[in-house]
């Protein structure tokens, strides 16, 4: 723990530190650019210069000279301070002066520190350099001549995303930074090099030119694209979501969002429910919120206690709750949350719980993968096992083989493999520290397989003390909520299929098998115009994700928060309040007037929703036959960027599947 | 004329016409004037806060009074729905024909009157008198707050000036021992005439006893028309537009054309009470050669441009100070003077009357 | 009360003095000019009708930077922006709203290219409030209509910027 001096300030730093870090402890501001935390020290921008004594007679790249015992640094002294003046100047030397027409502008971090720490006039008279632009496929837009060469994108791309792509070619004045062969970066992570610029050089290509950061209101959320509820921050303008952007959470996204989190946003204006819709003949006609409910009604009586409700997989817990409560009060019991059929045993939620953490999985030794394209069903997961794999951990996996962007040893794409392990594998998690099984959504569905993950906790010795390495990866953000809310059905929804339920609820759910249900009179309440509207008799246009406050538990357990950041379109509303007045029509009015009476009642009726954080669930494992037979396990998405209505309706997304899963070239287009 | 109209259409008839065709000849020609002193009186102020005044209608502006007409006739009457219409739409109809009433004893030339009546001054009183109803009326049935205050100013304010014009008023008629306003201006003739050869001063007004009263008339008759600096009916910064606040369109208009009616009126009166009328001001035999209503109406036009010299200096006043001025100064100053006067003409036993 | 603030209050020597100076007023010239026919001459720097203006070969020249939207203190404008065709970086809208904007002139400070500027123009009162929230096309018009007394301008006020 050596002991520095900061501008007169003395602290303790912890050993390992950075001059620059022990700056920040003492609450001294160093001006960085290709520093950044989560990626490694490359010290080649120069701009974190200080003074350090004992130490040569000159600055110092703070953020790559360690802490020393008894050092002395100083962070406003006449040396630093022309230092910086100068590292300044040489950066804008090359740095066009087009604020105006730059995306960054009024969020960078070149504007903030050339008016801290810059000169304030231009020394410079020569003709400043250009770069061509660079294709780096359809979410990153580039204006190479504003780079200043920092590197933060080469390093995320190798270190963090696992695609070593991007690179510099050329040396000196002529650096330029570019992907390999200028194809597309294909990484699901690569809108976060959008964030880590700290210049306009990498903006947002589906957002270029949209806003102005001081224009947008800022609104905390929590992504529904995967169930790893990716802590988000959402920009909107009016009645408009433009942007969405990570927000830091340690314990769940670090600082990092998929580009589906990101970009599917522009399909929450596309292709939406606006206005209630009846099926006469066939055909879909728009009506009132009054005739749609009366249509309901109409059915309901018919219905008796014939009720079933299918989630979505992007409802949030008061949704479910509220149509939980609606279905109860016609009598019905059919709750279903896993919409695609897949099923599997959830007397336990803690063995169908992510139970070593999202953060806790980087800290595992040996980890072995089921049935799961982590790269795809949870890309920040993945990163997290990246992490883990730096440190020394090993990935075995059993399903079909893919690029995970790191090494991963294949097993076999075999269900039956895991109750066969092979000895020395069964040796190498027997001795690791903290071994993990992951188990994905397409090893659930098979038959036996879920009692053999469960099995293989003694034989590969999962539970040690203080470390659960059972885990259970969902793809839906509405999956442990809703499993939390009842919404399980024994025999999934292929069994509600066989009940033939008169009255069907379909909350946002798009991807159920619908020509089951040909006997039901389908009511859909959700916002997008998708595969769920298309089956349904009665559409009543309900609020996405941005358009509602909501809770949302993601595959560990954690509880958390989103609020609403606009109004939904039309005569769209909010899905709890179209519950509860449709719950007056049908004379069973439900108990609560106000969001936060539904949220009364949710917490009375589910306790542990309550509390934001992790739910314990403490531990327990039901027993289940384990014997999987010998069959290949399906990938459960086919497509990433297309998983959902919402995602279907952008057109980013779209493009980005063409372009990037597909190998359509809209590299031309581009330009 | 009388007689060679009747001599056409019989006695009873031919006066009845020939008397019809002299109302006209007054009230026409009147209407006239008020629409051109209205583009006086703008031009007036304008000149004297150094601006143009209106000069875009017709040459140099003389027809903006009549553009200013056609709009207000163009524009729709409002009347407000809890107004009591009959009275609403009956007062500015009063104060119109009030206005033009009192110009019925008004000599513009010997002889030259509509009715030589004896009691004319009385009639003038008891007209101007009638004017008040107008704007009481109108305060009351536009039920509304500032209109009403503004009839009871404009009520208290006339009234209190009546009096102190009453006794200026007695004054005159002493002198002049006459109501009979022909005989008024004729009294005034050739004052000083002795002393200074022949050439005497036709006027009331060059009588020592009888100026101050001139001045004081001309004050009460700016309060009278409640004309700045007494203009507090209309006072904008505490009554938006006085009792004139709800009308609109032609109901405007004849409150409009009976103010400036009234202003010309006691124009005139000043004129014929104090200034020799229709007379020319010297009592010098060529100045008879030009006809005396040429002297009348350049009396007016002058009385009445100090009417709006008046304006364009004075600020208003305000209203506990023309209270005061009424009923502290002048009534006590012109009771005062109904007692020189009156004592003077006892003891020189100076006119006919004595 | 001296005797000569009597003889001064009875014979209203004020008022006769403030009558006099009024009276010499009503024959000197006239301080206001004829306006619809004559006109005073304008700053350069007149703050007037906005206007959005064009380079020579006809480009226009905002290129919404959205700074003038930002610095508006009555928040009269509206900018909306995507990609044009070309790539290069338009507006799709440029709102501004006469009767709120209170002609600071904050907007053509603030514009980095000269786009939006207050011509010289203050002469333009409309029938209908509608007719006073211009689009870009209005002001494009507009620009296009002053751009000669706006560039006059402009190079008139240059050295004393």
């Amino acid at each position: 723990m050596p002991k520095v001096k900061v501008d007169g300030i003395e602290i303790e730093v912890p050993a390992g530190a950075t001059v620059l870090q022990a700056c920040e402890m003492a609450g001294k501001e160093i001006p960085r650019f290709c520093y950044h935390e989560r990626l490694s020290i490359a010290g080649n921008c120069r701009m974190c210069l200080v003074e350090v004594k004992p130490g040569p007679p000159k600055p110092q790249a703070s953020c790559a000279l360690p802490a020393a015992d008894n050092q002395e640094i100083f962070t406003a002294s006449e040396m630093v301070k022309k230092a910086r003046e100068g590292v300044m100047e040489f950066l804008l030397i090359n740095h066009p002066l087009d604020c105006p027409i730059c995306d960054q502008g009024g969020e960078c971090d070149l504007q903030d520190q050339s008016v801290a720490y810059g000169r304030g006039h231009s020394r410079y008279d020569e003709n400043k350099r250009a770069v061509t632009e660079k294709y780096m496929g359809p979410i990153v837009k580039t204006v190479m001549t504003r780079c200043i060469q920092c590197t933060r994108c080469v390093r995320f791309a190798e270190e963090v995303a696992g695609v070593p792509e991007i690179g510099a070619i050329y040396r000196g004045e002529n650096m330029q930074i570019t992907t390999y062969l200028e194809h597309a970066a294909k990484s699901e992570l690569s809108g976060n090099v959008v964030d880590l610029c700290p210049v306009g050089a990498l903006t947002s290509k589906p957002y270029a030119f949209e806003a102005r950061s001081w224009e947008l209101k800022k609104t905390l959320a929590i992504d529904v694209m995967d169930a790893v509820g990716t802590n988000i921050r959402v920009d909107s303008r009016g009645r408009q979501v433009l942007r969405v952007l990570p927000r830091i959470n340690d314990d769940v996204n670090e600082e990092w969002a998929s580009d589906k989190t990101r970009h599917a946003v522009d399909g929450l204006v596309r292709k939406r429910l606006d206005k209630p819709y009846i099926r006469k003949g066939g055909k879909l006609v728009a009506v009132t919120w009054g005739e749609a409910f009366e249509a309901i009604a109409k059915a309901a009586k018919g219905a008796g206690n014939s009720v079933a409700a299918i989630a979505g997989d992007q409802l949030d817990c008061e949704t479910m709750f509220a149509a939980r409560e609606l279905v109860h009060s016609l009598g019905g019991s059919m709750l279903e949350g896993r919409q695609g059929g897949l099923f599997y045993d959830t007397s336990s939620l803690s063995a169908v719980n992510f139970n070593s953490t999202i953060a806790g999985i980087e800290t595992a030794d040996a980890i072995l993968l089921v049935g799961t394209n982590l790269r795809w069903e949870a890309p920040l997961i993945n990163t997290r096992v990246r992490k883990a794999i730096k440190k020394g951990a090993k990935v075995f996996a059993i399903g079909p083989e893919i690029d995970q962007s790191y090494k991963v040893t294949w097993l076999g794409n075999d269900a039956s493999l895991l109750t066969k392990l092979p000895a020395e594998i069964v040796d190498q998690f027997k001795s690791a520290h903290r071994p993990a099984l992951i188990m994905g959504g397409g090893a659930l569905g098979l038959e036996g397989a879920q009692g053999a993950g469960l099995a293989a906790i003694e034989t590969l010795g999962l539970i040690r003390d203080g470390w659960n390495g059972f885990n259970v990866l969902h793809m839906a953000a509405a999956r442990m909520g809703g499993l939390m809310l009842g919404y399980a059905t024994d025999g999934g929804v292929k069994a509600i299929a066989e009940a033939s339920p008169k009255l069907l609820f379909l909350m946002g759910a798009d991807d159920v098998p619908f020509d089951l249900f040909g006997e039901s009179f389908k009511v859909y309440v959700g916002h997008h115009g998708d595969k769920g509207a298309h089956a349904a008799d009665v559409i009543l246009p309900g609020a996405a994700y941005t358009e509602k406050a909501g809770t949302y538990v993601n595959t560990e357990g954690r509880v958390q928060r989103g609020d609403k950041a606009v109004f939904a379109p039309g005569d769209a509303r909010e899905d709890w309040t179209i519950l509860r007045a449709l719950s007056d029509v049908l004379g069973k009015t439900l108990p609560f007037d106000s969001f936060e009476g539904l949220r009364t009642a949710m917490y009375a009726a589910v306790p542990a929703l309550a509390q934001e954080g992790l739910v314990d669930y403490g531990w327990t494992a039901p027993k289940l036959a384990g014997k999987p037979k010998a069959v290949e396990i399906p990938s459960p998405i086919k497509d990433f960027y297309l998983t959902n209505a919402i995602c279907r309706a952008s057109p980013t997304m779209q493009r980005c599947s063409a372009e990037l899963l597909h190998g359509e070239d809209f590299a031309e287009a581009a330009e | 004329m009388t007689s060679f109209i009747q001599s056409y259409l019989g006695t009873g008839f031919g006066w009845f016409v020939a008397h019809l065709v002299y109302i006209l000849l007054i009230a026409l020609p009147l209407m006239l004037a008020v629409a051109m002193i209205i583009y006086a009186d703008r031009k007036i102020w304008a000149a004297m806060a150094l601006r143009r005044g209106p000069n875009v209608v017709g040459p140099l502006g003389l027809l903006q009074s009549f553009a200013d007409g056609l709009k207000v006739f163009l524009q729709e009457t409002i009347i407000p729905s809890a107004a009591n219409k009959g009275l609403f739409l009956l007062a500015p109809i009063i104060t119109f024909t009030v206005a033009l009433m009192a110009w019925a004893v008004i000599p513009f030339d010997a002889g030259l009157v509509l009715a030589d009546i004896n009691v004319g001054l009385l009639y003038i009183l008891a007209i101007s008198s009638l004017g008040v109803y107008g704007v009481i009326i109108s305060g009351w049935a536009s039920n509304s707050k500032y209109p009403f205050f503004s009839a009871m100013r404009a009520s208290a304010q006339m009234i209190s000036y009546e009096v102190s014009i009453g006794f200026v008023l007695i004054s005159v008629i002493l002198w002049s021992g006459s109501f009979n306003l022909s005989t008024i201006v004729m009294t005034q003739k050739g004052y000083y005439g002795d002393w200074l050869g022949g050439l005497g001063l036709n006027g009331h007004a060059f009588n020592p006893l009888l100026f101050p009263m001139a001045i004081v008339f001309f004050i009460s008759a700016l309060a009278e028309t409640a004309r700045a600096p007494f203009d507090l009916t209309e006072a904008e910064s505490e009554l938006v537009a006085g009792y004139q606040t709800e009308y609109s369109s032609m109901s405007f208009a004849l409150f409009w054309l009976g103010e400036y009616a009234n202003v010309i009126l006691m124009c005139a009166l000043n004129a014929i009470l104090f200034w020799g009328g229709y007379l020319p001001p010297i009592d010098w035999a060529p100045l008879y050669y030009v006809p005396g209503i040429i002297w009348l109406f350049a009396k007016i036009l002058f009385f009445f441009f100090v009417f709006s010299w008046v304006k364009a200096t004075v600020p208003r006043y305000r209203y506990d100070q023309l209270m005061r001025l009424g009923w502290k100064i002048f009534l006590p100053l012109s009771l005062f003077f109904v007692f020189l006067v009156s004592g003077f003409l006892m003891l020189t036993r100076y006119g006919a009357a004595g | 009360m001296s005797l000569a603030h009597i003889i001064k209050s009875y014979t209203l020597w004020e008022f006769v003095k403030a009558h006099w100076l009024t009276l010499k007023y009503f024959f000197k010239p006239k301080a206001t000019i004829n306006y619809p026919y004559e006109k005073n001459p304008i700053s350069p720097r007149f703050r007037g009708e906005h206007a959005l203006r064009r380079y020579p070969n006809g480009e226009e020249r905002c290129i919404a930077c959205k700074l003038c939207e930002a610095i508006c203190p009555a928040q009269a404008i509206t900018i909306e922006a995507q990609p044009r065709d070309d790539g290069s970086r338009r507006t799709t809208r440029y709102d501004i709203d006469m009767v709120k904007c209170i002609y600071c002139g904050f907007c053509q400070e603030a514009c980095p290219v000269d786009a939006i500027v207050e011509g010289p123009n203050f002469e333009f009162a409309t029938e209908t409030r509608e007719e006073l929230i211009y689009d870009k096309s209005k002001l494009l018009a507009n620009g296009d209509k002053w751009e000669r007394a706006i560039a006059a301008n402009l190079a008139a006020d240059a050295p004393y910027r």
